[in-house]
């Protein structure tokens, strides 16, 4: 008996980056099969091959022993297969019903039914077991619930694969759990999902088999019950992973660099009081809507409605002025590389030269060879793998796009860093490397506040952590004490015992 | 040799000279023949016609046969043509390049020769300051209009920082407001009477008929647009601003300050090149540069600046120019229809877009089919 599905010698080429190269293996019916992946390594290409966003340069896809080549996102629909993006499925400004209905609205001579239009989202709806007002608009939807919308959208259509591209990266804890209680009933339904995702625990939760891409080679596909978390982790990066102590815990702490006092901000924090010192890297927890960006931000001088008090190595800094911010040593790694931290169309020189262009002007001309000089020393620091530094920031992997966003500010040479969520979106070996560059900036004497979502991140990382609830600081955890558990609980505003 | 070209299809530009090329040769072949009268310059450098005598010994004056295109005075007569639009263009496309559009410059184009002109009168033959020197009446004529345009550029830069709204909409309410005060400052009537001197300095001519000032003008203007774009850190950040407004924020540009500016280059740029029209055409009036916009903005994307922002250059629009000039003066060479000359421009820029589509769309392949 043939496969379910099966792929069978996929190859896809982008500019620049060989993105599937001969990938080959099957999946079974009725099963959560996970594709794993450092950044680059082609996972989300290989499900959007199968979702019709892409075509394959080569190779086949097998549906139940036929060949199938969706050229488009309509015309897999038509196969069953579906796909549940991370952002920009839907027009955010028509309202759920109408977006589910979008492709077919019910109506007579051009007029929409507008009964019929919500009756049938309701039955949509009702399937994955979501209870949504079908007349709300699709933009005021949290990520968790559009995602929901998505997913009635493709059962609602008859879909019998779904391929889910990182569905949990911006979902609550709470968001997740139900996820994952829909995919279990889907699953128990015979429907099959393609679960593309790099957070190890969610698959081994999760899934019922895994598939381990490295540089767009397939490396393993085994039972989830026959692997470790361990094996999987050395099949996707070809290596070992050596767990190491930053250096900059060992080291004497310089004067207090960074000091916020009583800084407030109308419906994004207030009374926040913190410290960091030279040397030091503090982390900033809590969960999404807790105000941790927005703390980062307001102190690099991006929220003009911040009041409070902020002083840099003992001067004050005057409230919401990036130019004075910049002036006085900070720099701010946004969480966003694409939309806040990169220029896509300039090239890595330019975005790595950006925020130090004032450093390397002369009569206002860009000193060209130094310039070239910097970005190639940070390049090479940071290991950024790029075929040329003259080559587009936009066709970098997510991971070296990363490293660029962080050389911008390090080529402008700031003392106190503020960073945003390091190594969001980031494969396994880039995060190692950039953990070892955190750790050398603090053992040179540099403040590091670091926000992440990524508890162990902190832990590995940090010397406190800071827990931000619901725009307040609900408690600070030096390294001593730290556990996931207790900043859960902090996170959370439970008591341990509750 | 092969190599060479190689290397000559890697520059950016070499797409738009090839074009020009081609648009060239087929004008040449095209357009036909035409007999002029053959001038003589005397020792005092008037010019007068040559005549011969028939066998009737009656006097006719003699004519050579030309091309219609290809002849140094219709060739000078592009050159100066392109130099007016081209001038424009270059600050459009700096506009362009930071995410914008500028749709006032044919209108600051008015607005700066009227009241340019107003000026230049008041110092001209009939003037009322005619005992003043003919210099300090050229010199606060030419700042009259220069700074007029500043001025209008300026306040569309200021108003789309000020109140965030799309720049189309800002500038498309300027282009009729300026457009008005020159009207109502003019009161429709015609300017002229400047100091000689000034048309004299515009009209200078090398060659056969080649207006040198214009030219000259064109060249220094794409020079310094070229040396801003690509090598000070001003022109930088207006490449950072068209390629992501928030990241540039993040970066530590100041923003607003960038589009302030960008909207006073291109004003002062439509300013230069109405000051080159006072003196070239010795009047104004407030219907000048009608629907140039039209054209200052289809050299600009015929010449590769992205309309979505964050790509263009300053050498890439002058060729833009160039090749609707061409377009513009081969209408009327081929003897079509003036009337049909809009259509022929909005279709080229159309044209010119689906071939930029193309080509991003070629160097992915090509890109794509290099990898291993």
């Amino acid at each position: 008996m043939s496969a379910y599905l099966e792929f069978r010698k996929i190859t896809k080429r982008f500019p620049g980056v060989l993105a599937l190269d001969d990938v080959s293996f099957t999946v079974e019916r009725g099963t959560c099969h996970a594709l794993i992946g450092e950044n680059g390594a082609g996972k989300s290409t290989l499900g959007k091959i199968l979702a019709g966003v892409y075509t394959a340069d080569s190779g086949q896809i097998m549906l139940e022993g036929r060949a199938i080549a969706p050229t488009s996102p309509l015309a897999a629909r038509a196969l069953g297969v579906a796909m549940v993006h991370q952002e920009l499925a839907f027009c955010p400004n028509l309202s759920v019903a109408e977006n589910l209905c979008l492709g077919d609205f019910p109506g007579r001579a051009g007029f929409v039914d507008r009964t019929a239009l919500r009756a049938r989202a309701r039955t949509m709806l009702a399937t994955v077991g979501a209870d949504i007002d079908p007349d709300t608009l699709i933009g005021t939807l949290s990520t968790g619930r559009e995602q929901l919308v998505q997913i009635a959208a493709a059962v609602g259509t008859g879909a019998q694969i779904i391929v889910m591209d990182e569905p949990t990266s911006s979902l609550s804890a709470a968001e997740t759990a139900d996820l994952f209680r829909l995919i279990r009933t889907l699953k128990a339904r015979g429907l099959t999902l393609i679960y593309v995702s790099h957070r190890m625990e969610e698959l081994f939760a999760l899934c019922d088999h895994i598939t381990v891409l490295r540089d767009g080679r397939h490396i393993a596909t085994e039972p989830i019950p026959a692997t470790q978390p361990a094996r999987v982790v050395t099949q996707m990066i070809g290596r070992e992973l050596r767990v190491h102590t930053p250096s900059h815990l060992t080291r004497d702490l310089g004067p207090v660099r960074l000091k916020v006092k009583n800084l407030s901000s109308p419906g994004s924090f207030q009374d926040i009081n913190l410290t960091v010192r030279a040397g030091e890297i503090v982390g900033v927890a809590g969960i999404v809507g807790a105000g941790r960006s927005e703390l980062v931000q307001a102190i690099f001088g991006l929220d003009p409605a911040v009041s409070g008090h902020i002083s840099i190595d003992d001067h004050p800094l005057p409230l919401g002025s990036i130019a004075h911010a910049l002036a006085a040593g900070l720099g701010l790694v946004p969480e966003d590389r694409k939309r806040q931290g990169l220029i896509l169309g300039l090239n890595c020189r330019e975005n790595t030269a950006l925020a130090a262009l004032p450093l390397l002007t002369r009569l206002g001309f860009v000193r060209r060879n130094a310039e070239r000089a910097l970005a190639s020393r940070y390049a090479q620091r940071l290991r950024v793998k790029t075929p040329s530094l003259e080559a587009l920031t936009a066709g970098l992997s997510g991971g070296n796009q990363q490293k660029i966003a962080l050389a911008k500010w390090l080529a402008r040479d700031c003392d106190v860093l503020l960073i945003d969520e390091p190594t969001r979106g980031v494969d396994v070996g880039a995060k190692a490397e950039i953990y070892q560059l955190l750790d050398e900036l603090a053992c040179e004497g540099k403040a590091l506040l670091v926000v992440s979502s990524e508890l162990p991140e902190l832990i590995g990382l940090c010397r406190r952590i800071l827990v931000l609830r619901a725009g307040r600081i609900a408690g600070e955890v030096s390294r001593a004490a730290f556990s996931e558990a207790t900043l859960m609980q902090l996170m959370a505003g439970v008591n341990a015992a509750a | 040799m092969l190599a060479r070209l190689r290397v000559f299809f890697r520059f950016q530009e070499s797409g738009l000279l090839l074009v020009i090329l081609a648009l060239g040769v087929l004008l040449t072949v095209f357009a036909g023949k035409v007999r002029t009268p053959v001038f003589e310059r005397a020792a005092d450098g008037t010019r007068s016609r040559v005549f011969t005598t028939d066998a009737t010994g009656e006097r006719i004056p003699l004519t050579i046969e030309k091309n219609k295109f290809l002849n140094a005075q219709n060739l000078a007569q592009l050159a100066k043509d392109t130099s007016f639009i081209a001038v424009m263009a270059v600050g459009m496309a700096v506009v362009i390049i930071a995410g914008g559009i500028d749709l006032t410059v044919g209108a600051i184009y008015a607005l700066a020769s009227v009241v340019g002109a107003l000026v230049l009168q008041r110092y001209g033959a009939e003037g009322l300051a005619t005992t003043t020197s003919p210099m300090l009446g050229i010199l606060l004529g030419a700042g009259a209009c220069l700074g007029v345009a500043c001025l209008c550029g300026l306040f569309t830069g200021g108003l789309i920082v000020a109140l965030g709204v799309h720049p189309f909409i800002i500038t498309l309410g300027g282009m009729a407001i300026f457009r008005g005060i020159a009207f109502v400052i003019t009161k429709g009537q015609s300017v002229g009477a400047f100091p000689a001197a000034f048309r004299d300095f515009v009209r200078f001519e090398v060659g056969d008929g080649l207006s040198f000032v214009p030219l000259m003008t064109m060249l220094v203007v794409l020079i310094v647009g070229w040396i801003f774009l690509s090598r000070l850190a001003a022109g930088r950040r207006v490449y950072a601003v068209g390629g992501n407004e928030l990241a540039a924020r993040f970066s530590g540009i100041r923003v607003e300050r960038v589009k302030l500016g960008v909207y006073l280059i291109s004003g002062l740029c439509a300013g230069i090149a109405a000051l080159l029209s006072l003196g070239y055409y010795g009047a104004a009036t407030s219907g000048d540069g009608q629907g140039y916009e039209l054209n200052v903005i289809a050299a600009a994307v015929v010449g590769g600046a992205s309309l979505s922002g964050g790509r263009g250059s300053a050498l890439g629009v002058v060729l833009g120019a160039l090749i609707i000039q061409m377009i513009s003066s081969g209408i009327v060479i081929l003897g079509i229809d003036q009337n049909y000359s809009q259509i022929i421009i909005g279709s080229v820029v159309i044209a010119a877009v689906v071939l930029d589509h193309l080509n991003t769309w070629l160097a992915r392949r090509r890109l794509t089919a290099a990898t291993h």
